[in-house]
């Protein structure tokens, strides 16, 4: 039998004495697109973090592809939050995307002509060839989040993790991001964590609720329990911003 | 009975051809070239990263290296173990500790660095304080905190000239990976560069930087060659190497200009130096702002 993408059983996690995360497990399955939402302080973030294998879980298990963190971090593209980022950092884009081809172990990587034709491609996918030799000051939020799915992207990963794609961008934007990672979505699964409830619903496969535990549900559906477990407040207000769906009735406390 | 001559009565003009056959003008005019160099390279990586603050704490953690020094020389009578070396395994120590992962965990690297930065200089204090100055001929507070070209030797520039090579042929070597390093960690992690031990690299290259510097400008003013010149070079490029050259290039003229001031009016050459690179510093600024204004192209 083929190795999930990622398989997280039973992940207890936190900071010190502060537990974050509890009895979490879910799947990444072949062709996954799957967003998980939850409010802020839910532990998003640092579940992202023990997929990367910045902080270890105190109990349970992260494997990727069958393999531990460290092994298989070579399957997995990053997209950080645009924010994280100081934009007069001086680099250019083309430099950026060929960092997402670093992924050979060694003291000293060569980028030779394949890494070139890597960046080249990654660029065109997400049709930033044009934006090469600007600087991270030159670039928009929109153009800085598609330099970095291209950083991501030039690695050629079996998983791409994304965080928090489409914070702070204009409709039009988001919806390009989101037709670039449907085209990509064909060969790769897809993770991404999120407070964009209106958009996630109607673009990805499979939404999970995380506030320190988590609740998956097979479709594109947010549904009561996962508004209980993450907001604990009208739903009337989230579901606005969701096209066809229905939330079955329920009672707040 | 005459009056006492004062010096620039004396001379109308100073006399440079005179000035420069000395020996020890040379090595001074040699070890600023050199330092400014360095301070070119590592200057900026250490405003790109921003970790001016972990360059001062290492500056200031080597007064106790310099105290320890004479002290180890006045006791033990070896006199190889001089300021320098006692500079240096203090500065590189204070970087292992930065950089250290268990002590990160447990502290805020700008405590650990505060941390280090007062003790370093109590520790100097103390020390050079024990020496027995009968024993081993120190210099001065003035001199350590804010320099003395005219102490450099020849030895002193074989050795800084070595160090530059060494640290040029670092930075080529892992241009790449200290790039992905400083620009995001996360990512650096993932595509499998050690992220401790490349921060700690660049830390102790800071520290080597700041032990060659010091010796000229100065423990307080080190800080002022590693920030402006690459400071001053980044807001007229975005592109690192230009940044690096460009660091190197002002800080060779600016801090060669300091030291021909300092001659020519008799000022310390440390305070000249940085004096020079701050004015220029405020007129580049003051330049840019204009231009981005539209006042002047």
């Amino acid at each position: 039998m083929e190795k999930l993408p990622i398989e997280i059983r039973n992940l207890k996690a936190g900071y010190g004495q502060t537990v974050v995360l509890e009895d979490v497990s879910m799947d990444l399955e072949h062709n996954d697109f799957l967003a998980i939402i939850g409010p802020n302080g839910g532990g998003k973030t640092t579940l992202l973090k023990l997929i990367l294998g910045i902080i270890k879980p105190m109990e349970g298990s992260i494997k990727i592809f069958g393999k531990d963190v460290e092994d298989g971090l070579r399957h997995i593209g990053y997209v950080p939050q645009k924010g994280n980022f100081d934009n007069r950092f001086p680099i250019t884009v083309y430099d950026v995307v060929l960092m997402g081809t670093r992924n050979t172990k060694g003291l000293r990587p060569v980028y030779g002509p394949e890494s070139h034709e890597k960046v080249k491609e990654a660029m065109e996918t997400v049709s930033i060839t044009d934006l090469a030799k600007k600087t991270l000051a030159d670039l928009s939020g929109g153009q800085l989040q598609r330099a970095l799915l291209a950083r991501a992207l030039a690695g050629e990963p079996d998983i791409l993790l994304l965080d928090e794609p489409t914070a702070s961008l204009d409709p039009q934007m988001k919806d390009c991001i989101y037709d670039s990672l449907k085209r990509i979505n064909k060969d790769v699964s897809i993770l991404i964590v999120t407070h964009d409830i209106g958009v996630v619903s109607s673009q990805v496969k499979r939404i999970a609720c995380l506030n320190r535990r988590i609740i998956v549900h097979d479709e594109p559906l947010i549904t009561p329990d996962m508004m209980n477990l993450g907001y604990h407040c009208p739903v009337e207000l989230l579901a606005h911003g969701i096209p066809h769906r229905t939330l079955g009735e329920h009672d707040h406390d | 009975m005459g009056y006492p001559t004062v010096p620039w009565e004396s001379m109308t003009m100073t006399d440079w051809s005179m000035i420069l056959s000395i020996s020890l003008i040379q090595n001074m005019f040699y070890a600023t070239l050199m330092a400014s160099i360095l301070c070119g390279i590592i200057g900026t990586y250490v405003v790109i990263k921003r970790i001016v603050f972990v360059s001062g704490g290492i500056a200031h953690a080597t007064f106790g290296g310099v105290g320890f020094a004479y002290y180890v020389q006045s006791v033990l009578l070896v006199s190889w173990f001089d300021p320098m070396i006692g500079a240096m395994v203090f500065a590189v120590g204070a970087a292992l500790i930065i950089g250290s992962p268990r002590v990160n965990q447990r502290l805020r690297d700008d405590s650990t660095i505060g941390v280090l930065w007062v003790v370093g200089m109590a520790l100097g204090v103390l020390f050079i304080n024990l020496t027995d100055h009968s024993v081993v001929q120190v210099r001065s507070y003035e001199s350590i905190l804010f320099g003395n070209v005219l102490l450099v030797s020849t030895q002193d520039l074989q050795i800084m000239a070595i160090m530059i090579v060494v640290i040029l042929a670092v930075v080529a070597f892992l241009y790449r990976d200290l790039q992905i390093v400083t620009f995001d960690e996360a990512h650096a992690r993932i595509t499998g560069i050690n992220v401790t031990l490349m921060n700690t690299l660049l830390y102790v290259l800071v520290a080597i930087t700041c032990v060659f510097v010091m010796n000229i400008v100065g423990i307080v003013l080190v800080i002022a060659l590693l920030t402006m010149p690459a400071a001053l070079a980044s807001m007229f490029s975005n592109d690192m190497r230009k940044i690096m050259g460009l660091a190197i290039v002002s800080a060779t003229i600016l801090s060669l200009l300091g030291l021909v001031l300092a001659i020519e009016f008799d000022i310390p050459p440390g305070a000249s130096i940085v004096l020079t690179l701050g004015v220029f510093f405020m007129i580049s600024m003051g330049i840019k702002t204009l231009h981005e204004k539209g006042y002047i192209s």
